[in-house]
């Protein structure tokens, strides 16, 4: 029968109408038709686990189960018959009778949630209240249908330890009805295959190997599993007892370039949690850590800046809004155009980063406008910027039979990515993993080149050789890596190269991609460069750096500028900038530095004579904020990103700022108002919108963004520093290891997540140099213990992070300061402290 | 088991899933036991996760995790056995080494094991240690046993 055919059937004595090749159960619930179950879910293959749905149809035998039946025509089904509903009491009943059931049976439940009396105080001293999914059950909504008042067998408890050491959530088993949902999941949907059922019978137990804690078991955290546990044995850690949410807002996740679509929860005026978008292009219902578990810690946490501020001889003192905005007003008037500069982050929305750099360019008459990226991307930045000029949208994995990767990290962030990535891999797709360390990604490639960090130029270059080259020659003695990598490649019909940020704080950063773009073009690959930062491409085109104006056009043109001109009636200065974010020392000593969402990455001396920090936290930092401005976070505010395919997106605000807290964009408008300058009376985060899209195409409808995915189009060079060059990473006897340095890609505004969300810890680096295991052994090291990293003209005190990822002979360090770490790699020695 | 003999049981396979099982049957069979390191190895060769693996080995009794000590104890708990007392023999091995089900003594001597029927019920109950059947097993007799051969 085709699929598309529609049938007809009966069920419960009336003639419905439904479309072939689904199962009963879904033409059940098509209709209306209540049949209870705790084992299907809709984005999870039928599996009969649970027993709940068997029906009677006529002409069967026994009673088939209706998630796993394919609907025929002329059937002829009864869902309600004395018999099943006998069979699925009792089977409930066998389900209960190794479920804790406090909250299913008791004749007080009524009462208990409506004054919440025994459920709060007695009830959490006797157990009766231990399950925090309590009103958001599935089998409690079973047994409610089913109309269950008592349990006929007696308990059997399993007594199984509640697991509670791993971050994020909790796992209760005595709650559990292995109704395998989460173990599909987990190796269906997510591909990741950490979650199995192990033993067998009554002794059956959801885990991973040899009882490893999850983080072990290499666990991404992504809380699927969690999602569609029917039971309270998977929960949430952050939102335990919370109860249902009131609404739901969908917006768009700020952790990474990937732009996955998420839904808030909101209850009463707090976000208590998020939960991916099921039909999005993007993230096709999956989230990452970052997304999934870290949005309600650092969006709520009690830190959260909530007045402005200012430090009187070092003791900082609470002000009002007139106040802080005199103050800046005061300050700003008195600065010269080369004595202030703005740093702006990149996690900012577009609204915001636009008004960031007209704020720069109209009032205080600068170009000194820039992001963090330029640190983050170092010497490689223009380079990074012509990759993203040629990108390809992420569905292309689908369609590709092979895809390297190169320095790419799926496990905590762009874990969505990984998911395509196994899907393809399961369906033959070819996948080459370029990567110093073994990722999960390394067991589903099909050739993991592992080149010493600081050789991956070497390879890289050897590759490009190999595949320009016309005919290979036969017989020549090639590297291996290097030949049956350039032969997946060149059998391959289509491939997608896809670039993590593994080496992009490289000295040779530069070359890699240069290499990767030539490679490119010799294999006639699409690539998409994966940038960290949420809104990489649209602080390009919205002009917040020296060289660019709105739209992507270099600050020198002059057709541009006069364009500029009319629209902001305004003079805008000619452009002459010396200061950039990784030369802060050039041009003149600055007056004023105004940071947005950025923290300083520096130990030097205090930049600037006054600086202005406007985030959503205080800055703990090294120097004195001067006056501090609360901002508000991304799910307080409305606004637009882009993410790093080029597709235009939408975030909304769900719940009101913390205290006075307010959008970064109108702070600036009051303070440009304050100094008298026209062309900033927005009243909303749409009148930037439609500002905007006066002068960059593509944008224009606020309330349903357009745009679709395209490459990057910006039509200057970046000003970079590059470094001396390398002079090679050789260890020897007195320098045995090679330390590699990276700028931690898991930040938001300034600050790694790891300071603001308590999970994090364990899986981020941050602020720690990761060691082999082995390596820890011979040098006598546990976790946490203090080494001393030196070479040469380099000294550091850092904790230790034993990571078995982390190959034999080197050693990472993710920083959480800029400094200089020269060259990098290089060989080093550690001892411990 | 050493790198070698992993890659020779593997040579025979062409790395498919469905080859887990006879690759699994033929590690058990060289080493006793399916260690850690052997499921890494099959994970890496196979592209499986260990999680995947074990959940898969551990599904089967004929399976075991731990290292077998030099004489391995099977105390039958079949219905006949269990009827007349397997379960006093089945305790009384485990105050004995101070093991429990599926593990080895430290000095690894024995291991212990139940079995479901050993197709003797006549002698019930009845406890195999290596190859050896003990009929009518008593659990002094059983200790006897057990003492002698220290």
């Amino acid at each position: 029968m085709k699929k598309d055919a529609t049938v007809t059937v009966t069920i419960d004595n009336k003639p419905y109408t439904v479309p072939g090749g689904i199962s009963i159960l879904e033409a059940a619930e098509q209709n209306g038709i209540y049949i209870p179950t705790l084992c299907a879910h809709e984005e999870l293959t039928p599996y009969g686990g649970c027993r709940m749905c068997i029906v009677e149809v006529e002409g069967m035998r026994n009673l088939p189960t209706a998630c796993t039946t394919p609907i025929a025509d002329g059937m002829v089904i009864r869902t309600n018959t004395a018999q099943v509903q006998s069979m699925r009491t009792e089977i409930l009943q066998l389900f209960l009778s190794e479920h804790t059931s406090s909250c299913l049976i008791c004749e007080e439940k009524d009462q208990c949630r409506e004054y919440m009396g025994t459920i709060r105080k007695a009830g959490v001293t006797t157990g009766c209240r231990y399950c925090s999914n309590d009103g958001q059950c599935e089998l409690q909504d079973v047994v409610e249908k089913m109309e269950i008042k008592d349990i006929k067998y007696p308990i059997y408890y399993r007594n199984l330890r509640v697991e509670k050491e791993d971050p994020f959530y909790d796992r209760d088993y005595n709650l559990c009805v292995l109704c395998g949902r989460c173990v599909r999941m987990c190796q269906e949907v997510r591909v990741a295959h950490v979650l199995a059922f192990n033993h067998r019978g009554r002794e059956t137990v959801i885990g991973p190997a040899y009882e490893r804690t999850h983080l072990e078991a290499g666990c991404e955290f992504c809380g699927a599993c969690v999602s569609v546990c029917p039971t309270g044995s998977l929960t949430e850690k952050a939102r335990a007892y919370e109860g249902k949410p009131d609404r739901e807002e969908i917006t768009t996740c700020t952790f990474c370039g990937v732009g996955c679509q998420m839904r808030l929860l909101v209850k009463g005026d707090r976000i208590i949690g998020s939960l991916p978008e099921q039909d999005d292009k993007v993230n096709n219902g999956q989230l990452c850590v970052k997304g999934r578990f870290c949005i309600t810690e650092l969006v709520s946490g009690p830190k959260r800046a909530k007045h402005p501020f200012r430090t009187y001889a070092g003791t900082p003192a609470e002000i009002t809004w007139e106040q802080a905005i005199d103050a800046a007003a005061e300050k700003l008037a008195a600065c010269k155009p080369d004595e202030f500069a703005m740093l702006v982050s990149p996690n900012c929305t577009n609204e915001d980063l636009y008004v960031a750099q007209k704020f720069t360019r109209t009032v205080m008459r600068s170009h000194n406008v820039d992001t963090s990226a330029r640190a983050f991307y170092g010497p490689g930045f223009n380079e990074y910027l012509n990759l993203m000029k040629r990108s390809v949208p992420l569905s292309e994995i689908r369609k590709a039979s092979a895809v390297l990767c190169i320095g790419l990290d799926i496990r905590f962030g762009r874990s969505v990515v990984g998911v395509e990535l196994r899907r393809a891999f399961r369906k033959g797709a070819k996948i080459v993993s370029v990567n110093p360390r073994q990722h999960s990604l390394a067991m589903i490639s099909e050739r993991w080149v592992q080149p010493v960090p600081g050789t991956e130029i070497d390879f890289l270059k050897s590759l490009v050789k190999s595949t320009g080259e016309k005919t290979t020659a036969a017989g020549t003695k090639k590297d291996d890596d290097v030949a049956a990598v350039a032969r997946i490649l060149s059998e391959s019909k289509s491939t997608v190269i896809l670039l993590g940020s593994e080496f992009l704080q490289y000295d040779a950063s530069p070359d890699i991609l240069a290499a990767v773009d030539q490679l490119a073009k010799n294999i006639r690959a699409g690539v998409m460069p994966l940038p960290a930062q949420n809104n990489l491409y649209g602080s390009l085109i919205m002009g917040s750096y020296p060289e660019l104006l709105p739209g992507g056009q270099s600050s020198t043109n002059p057709a541009r500028l006069a364009q500029l001109k009319r629209a902001w009636k305004s003079s805008i200065p000619s452009f002459h900038s010396k200061w950039n974010a990784a030369n802060p020392t050039a041009g003149k000593k600055l007056k004023v530095l105004y940071l947005i969402g950025e923290s300083l990455l520096s130990n030097a001396d205090k930049p600037a004579d006054y600086i202005i920090s406007q985030n959503i936290y205080p800055t703990d930092s090294l120097f004195e904020t001067d006056l501090m401005l609360p901002a508000a976070a991304f799910t307080e505010a409305d606004g637009t990103f882009i993410n790093g395919e080029g597709r235009l997106q939408r975030i909304r605000k769900a719940v009101e700022p913390p205290g006075k807290a307010m959008p970064d964009w109108m702070i600036l408008s009051k303070i440009a108002q304050k100094l008298g300058i026209d062309g900033f009376a927005y009243k909303k985060a749409a009148d930037i919108h439609k500002e905007i899209a006066g002068l960059v195409e593509d944008f224009g409808s606020f309330s349903k963004p357009k745009r679709e995915a395209r490459s990057l189009n910006v039509k200057t060079e970046m000003k970079v520093i590059k470094p001396k060059r390398a002079p090679g990473v050789k260890t020897g006897k007195g320098h045995p290891f090679v330390l590699s340095t990276s700028i931690s890609e898991h930040t938001h505004r300034g600050f790694p997540l790891s300071s603001w969300v308590d999970g994090t810890r364990s899986l981020f680096c941050e602020g720690r140099v990761a060691v082999n295991p082995e390596d820890a052994r011979k040098a006598k090291l546990t976790d946490g213990d203090e080494v001393v990293i030196s070479s040469n003209g380099f000294k550091k005190t850092v904790p230790v992070r034993i990571r078995l990822e982390q190959p034999p002979g080197t050693l990472q360090l993710t920083k959480t300061e800029a400094e200089a770490v020269n060259p990098n790699p290089h060989p080093v020695k550690m001892r411990k402290k | 088991m050493k790198e070698k003999d992993y890659h020779d049981i593997f040579s025979k396979f062409k790395g498919l899933q469905t080859d887990l099982i006879p690759i699994l049957v033929r590690i058990q069979d060289k080493a006793g036991y399916l260690s850690e390191e052997a499921i890494r190895y099959v994970s890496e060769f196979l592209k499986m996760s260990q999680n995947q693996i074990y959940g898969v080995a551990s599904f089967y009794p004929k399976f075991r995790f731990t290292e077998p000590g030099k004489k391995s104890i099977k105390v039958c708990m079949g219905t006949a056995c269990h009827v007349r007392g397997g379960l006093f023999l089945s305790e009384a091995v485990g105050w004995k080494l101070g093991i429990g089900i599926g593990q080895t003594t430290e000095d690894k001597r024995f291991d212990f094991q139940r079995a479901g029927c050993l197709g003797c019920c006549t002698l019930a109950p009845v406890v195999k240690i290596n190859e050896h059947v003990h009929s009518r097993m008593s659990v002094t007799r059983l200790k006897e046993i057990l003492e002698k051969d220290d």
